[in-house]
């Protein structure tokens, strides 16, 4: 058999080929798993209920097995002063899956897992059994009232727990797929729609998710015409010589300056410096505790303003750069003054790519969160900066941020265990906005360059 | 429209330029303004940076005293004024006297410490009065105890600090007798010391340091009445002046010589060790008296011929000038912050010293040097700068820099090789379709956040990595010999069954047998790590070599921040090779040069520059990454070169310490300079990088292509 060489031109394609392969599956091996946990959370999973070799009995969640153990979630905080535990393989004698297990989400702590043995009615009436189960269902849907559940562990502990501290409820065991995939959406919209509770390792991001929008909004409001600006200077009105080299080369040096960087210089000049001055000014009988002197949205705005300035010149130049030099001249030639070639031919030429620009820069902010630790991101902000009360948009407040409650999350909560489910879905939520903002951007970019190829060719 | 030549002149041409002019003059200023910005930001950070090198000052001038007849013993800086001892026992203020402390003997020495302790003062007749203070550190002059120290002599030295849950304090008479007292808030013992001294200083926990002479030894008081020698040493001269600083931890002794040395208790409380090295010395009159100031671990020296020195334990000399007057003063006073010295002399004069020294434990060499902290045998490079109470702070940025280069570096050997790999790839093995559809997956891994890459490679591929540790080692292997296998079985079949095959790339075609291949190299590493390592890498490591295993290490990091930056290099490379010129591969091809030979004689010198650039680029985005550091590495500073420990980076610590940092502090001023050469170095990097690549394009368009 005539066996092909090994080497010379084949060994550097492959080679190179897997350095794509490689790249390639590490993010999409990384989104993949982010996503599928994300989105997983959300799913009303099956409670088993376990009966191991010591008669020990324990309903739960799988979730995970290592080394001959498997690890269950167990919920019931307050009755077993944990939330999980690995039970050997060995040791388990039966699995059952009984329809009557229910879970419930709590707003303090945490979620439990058990039976429901009655409800009592505000007017002290006690229900038992199905009757109990009906009612309950009635009061979820708004159409009873209820004030107590009576619920019991596997074990036949009883708990009785207000109605107003459930979140919500679900008998997972008793779902087909179609109430599995409403409860699963009910529980998408909770995430997408709620405040953070139990010390943020439940609810939802509501205040995270209007933060990040808020902060950004103000941000391009900043960002957008001082770098449509300085793209113009550099392309339109600049003679070309060295000055401009220079302010490309430090359009270049700010894209490359480490973004913590932004965050201490926003710290000094704009929170410590301009807040500083401004409490002295203006909100002196307020100190010594801070008004605008402390991080907060205003200071975090201009922050990544500065920090998505680069992004915006850039595109914009290119976008610039492609105008054809005859418009420029037919327009100028026509007795045009320079400020009219720009304002009419110009710039409305170029205006998609400054999108492109700007939402390159959203994306970017969106994800960025070592400034905003310095500058006024908020571990738990419930309140969001907008409310009824002047100056209804309230500039120095603290604010959360998606990015800063996925390191929250991870990093600083109570039982990061627990919070997993939580943080994937938190960067399923970070990673789909940024891939939205940035599809929209390529594909803006995509449309715009074959609209000037077909300029330039007619 | 009317005829042009008959029409008036528009009434609205000077408006349009007018209009023109603004906006032009708008644009410039904005244009400008990017450049103002990336100024402004190292402006800032250096002027915030100077101060910390400020050298110290001592202003000396005179202050009104009170004393009229030279009877003053004794001075302090009150909050409400300045309060006068007199000898023979009154207590005045600039209106009066406030009280009268002693009437049957004299003052004969006073000691405190902090404003939280009592003040002590050792009378003529032996005896300790003691003075506490309330809350707010003031004195309660009303409520003065008064203890037995000795027989009958007066107490002529005394020192107190304070110790659990109450203090210490321990005196010498005329004759050099020893006797200390112990208070634990019920109980007080006192204890003779079986020596003599000429010169006594107490230490943190109750250790008690006496020199006689040369001999300079240390004693153990314990809060029972009992003591002990712990160590005994000849010093070099005879010493003349001695004192503890701040914490009680570093015994400064100044000789006969004019020497001044530096002994650290060690923390296994058996005796000391003296520091490397000795101060500058203030000249070679003996030292009289050393004092050390509440803050910064901060001390004055002052010699015979009344040289004033101003030191800081670890970064020595910070100021020396004359003293008010050569005799050493029988009283001074220390306000809380340390920066107000109240020097009484023997005429009965009243200097102040105001102590202008509010970095002084920062100098070059306590950044770059390695150096012995109170509390470690060696010299080392530390940082721990947040600290609480009396512990000494350590503000080395050694170990910052040094974490912040092994984690950059890393990232860059994950990143290097297989972005500048996918560059090739693209830029000489693609076509045009797939590379314009390799570009937008590029760029939405660019836009990845960190922060998402920070917390999958922190709480999921770290743990699993410490799981499959050898899996994740027997990958580096298997993934290139893996992909030439495919190629080299990839040939065999295009031999076989050839245009029956579909035309895929080598990039996209490996995508899943490399992921089959990292699976199967997982899933087998049990076995492996069982065959070779008996069941446990980590273990075996350690064994073998000493390596520790940190579950969020260097390895970790180098991987997450690796992926990182990947696009980035990727992108700049691929712009360098793709942009050289098409004639040169083309020319070098027809010559009969394979594609290989092409690439590494042809492409790939013409655009080293150009690789260079991203290389330097891509370093510069590393050394800068915040989160990911942040979430992958424990954030010790540590300055260890194992790929399987932590590090803590320049950009984590900003993000952990500065928040908490007090503004314009030496902690918060020191975090600025970190930023400072975090900026630096990117800003040149980056420069130099824009440097390359715009010759080389220059280059390019010489001969002819097209980028």
């Amino acid at each position: 058999m005539n066996i092909p060489r090994l080497g010379g031109d084949g060994v550097w394609r492959w080679l190179s080929g897997a350095c794509v392969a490689l790249s390639l599956l590490a993010v999409v091996a990384l989104l993949v798993l982010v996503v599928t946990r994300g989105l997983a959370h959300f799913w009303p999973a099956d409670i088993e209920q376990l009966t191991l070799d010591d008669g020990q009995r324990i309903a739960g969640i799988a979730r995970g097995s290592a080394a001959g153990e498997e690890r269950y979630f167990t919920a019931n905080r307050d009755l077993d002063g944990q939330v999980w535990r690995w039970v050997e393989t060995q040791a388990i004698v039966t699995r059952e899956t009984p329809p009557a297990l229910l879970y419930a989400e709590r707003r303090d702590w945490g979620s439990f897992i058990g039976r429901l043995t009655a409800v009592e009615t505000p007017a002290g009436e006690r229900l038992q059994g199905a009757e109990a189960e009906r009612r309950l269902r009635r009061a979820l849907a708004g159409d009873a009232e209820v004030a107590t559940l009576y619920v019991r562990n596997v074990e036949g502990r009883e708990l009785k727990v207000a109605f107003a501290q459930v979140a919500s409820i679900a008998w997972p065991n008793r779902m087909d797929v179609g109430d599995k995939l409403a409860a699963w959406g009910h529980g998408v919209w909770r995430f997408l729609s709620e405040a953070p509770s139990d010390g943020n390792t439940a609810g939802g991001v509501w205040p995270a998710i209007f933060g990040t929008l808020l902060m950004v909004m103000l941000m391009s409001l900043v960002v957008t015409p001082f770098g449509v600006l300085a793209a113009l200077y550099l392309n339109e009105v600049a003679r070309q010589g060295p000055l401009t080299r220079l302010v490309r080369i430090a359009v270049r040096n700010l894209a490359g300056v480490p973004s913590i960087v932004y965050g201490v210089f926003g710290l000094g000049v704009f929170v410590y410096g301009l807040g500083g001055r401004l409490d002295s000014w203006f909100f002196a009988e307020r100190l010594p505790s801070p008004t605008f002197g402390t991080g907060g949205l205003l200071w975090a705005s201009l922050t990544l303003a500065l920090l998505t300035l680069p992004v915006v010149i850039v595109a914009t130049e290119e976008g610039l750069a492609r105008v054809p030099v005859a418009l420029r001249e037919g327009s100028l030639a026509l007795g045009a003054t320079r400020f009219e070639t720009l304002r009419r031919v110009v710039v409305p030429m170029a205006l998609p790519s400054m999108l492109t620009g700007v939402i390159l820069a959203v994306a970017r902010a969106a994800g960025e969160v070592a400034p905003l630790m310095l500058v006024g991101v908020a571990k738990l902000a419930p309140e969001i900066p907008v409310d009824g009360e002047f100056p209804y948009l309230h500039l120095d407040s603290k604010f959360m941020h998606l990015g800063y409650h996925l390191f929250d999350l991870g990093f600083a909560s109570r039982d990061t265990e627990a919070a997993m489910p939580l943080v994937f879905a938190t960067a399923t939520l970070l990673v789909l906005v940024i891939v939205v903002l940035n599809l929209t951007a390529i594909i803006l970019r995509h449309h715009l360059r074959a609209r000037h190829r077909a300029l330039e060719h007619s | 429209m009317t005829e042009p030549s008959t029409a008036p002149p528009r009434p609205n041409r000077r408006l349009r330029q007018r209009l023109d002019r603004l906006a032009t003059g708008v644009i410039a200023a904005s244009g400008i303004g990017v450049v103002v910005a990336v100024l402004a930001i190292g402006v800032y950070l250096t002027l915030a940076v100077l101060p910390l090198f400020d050298g110290a000052e001592v202003d000396i001038d005179a202050a009104p005293s009170a004393a009229d007849d030279g009877a003053i013993h004794a001075v302090w800086l009150a909050d409400d004024g300045t309060r006068w001892l007199t000898r023979d026992g009154h207590l005045r203020d600039a209106e009066g006297e406030i009280a009268t402390l002693t009437t049957d003997t004299t003052i004969a020495s006073v000691a405190e410490s902090g404003k939280t302790q009592p003040l002590a003062l050792g009378l003529g007749n032996g005896e300790v009065r003691l003075v506490p203070r309330d809350d707010s550190g003031r004195l309660r002059w009303a409520q003065a105890s008064t203890m037995r120290l000795f027989e009958a002599r007066g107490v002529v030295a005394l020192t107190l600090r304070h110790a659990a849950q109450g203090w210490v304090l321990a005196g010498r008479d005329t004759q050099g007798k020893v006797a200390a007292l112990w208070h634990t808030g019920e109980a007080t013992r006192r204890l003779l010391v079986p020596e003599t001294a000429e010169h006594i200083a107490l230490g943190h926990a109750g250790r008690l340091a006496m020199t006689q002479g040369t001999q300079l030894t240390l004693w153990q008081l314990s809060p029972d009445g009992g003591g002990k020698a712990l160590a005994r040493t000849e010093t070099q001269a005879p010493v003349t002046a001695l004192g503890f600083l701040q914490g009680g931890r570093t015994l400064i002794v100044g000789d006969a010589q004019g020497g001044l040395r530096r002994w650290r208790l060690s923390p296994d409380a058996t005796g000391w060790q003296v520091a490397e090295t000795s101060y500058t010395a203030l000249g070679d009159a003996a030292i009289r008296r050393l004092i050390a100031l509440p803050r910064q671990r901060l001390w004055l020296a002052l010699d015979d011929s009344g040289r004033l020195g101003l030191y800081q334990s670890l970064s020595g000399q910070r100021w020396q000038g004359q003293a008010p007057e050569a005799t050493p003063p029988p009283a001074v006073s220390i306000n809380a912050q340390g920066t107000q010295v109240m020097w009484l002399d023997a005429t009965g004069a009243l200097q102040r010293l105001a102590i202008e020294a509010p970095h002084a434990a920062v100098s070059p060499a306590t950044l770059w040097m390695p150096l012995t902290y109170e509390g470690h045998s060696d010299a080392q490079w530390r940082w721990a700068a947040a600290v609480t109470g009396d512990e000494e702070p350590q503000y080395s940025l050694v170990p910052l820099a040094w974490g912040t280069l092994k984690a950059a570096a890393w990232a860059m050997v994950f990143a290097v090789p297989l972005a500048l790999g996918a560059a090739v790839h693209s830029a000489c093995y693609m076509s045009r379709r797939q590379r314009a559809r390799l570009k937008p997956a590029i760029e939405l891994m660019e836009a990845l956040p960190g922060v998402v890459i920070g917390f999958v490679a922190g709480l999921f591929v770290a743990p699993f990595v410490e799981r499959h540790l050898a899996g994740t080692l027997a990958l580096f292997v298997c993934v290139p010999l893996g992909s030439v296998a495919c190629g080299w079985l990839w040939r065999m079949l295009s031999r076989r069954w050839g245009p029956r095959l579909p035309p895929i790339s080598a990039g996209v075609g490996l995508m899943v047998p490399l992921a089959l291949l990292c699976w199967a190299a997982l899933s087998l590493s049990p076995w492996l790590e069982a065959w070779w390592f008996g069941g446990d890498l980590r273990a075996w490591m350690h064994q073998q070599w000493g390596w520790d295993y940190a579950q969020r290490n260097a390895l970790i990091v180098g991987m997450a921040m690796g992926l990182a930056i990947i696009p980035t290099l990727y992108s700049l490379a691929e712009e360098a090779l793709s942009g050289v010129p098409r004639p040169l591969a083309e020319g070098s091809l027809a010559l009969g040069a394979t594609r290989a030979q092409t690439l590494w004689r042809v492409q790939l010198p013409a655009a080293a520059p150009g690789i260079l650039s991203a290389v330097m680029i891509g370093a510069g985005r590393a050394v800068g990454e915040t989160m990911i550091v942040l979430m992958v590495t424990g954030n010790t500073p540590l300055m260890s070169p194992s790929l399987f420990e932590g590090l803590r980076s320049l950009a984590a610590n900003l993000a952990i310490e500065l928040p908490e940092a007090a503004v314009g502090g030496t902690h918060y001023r020191l975090l600025l300079l970190g930023a400072l050469l975090l900026f630096v170095f990117t800003f040149v990097v980056n420069t130099l990088a824009e440097m390359v690549r715009w010759r080389l394009k220059r280059r390019y368009r010489r001969y002819g292509g097209d980028a």
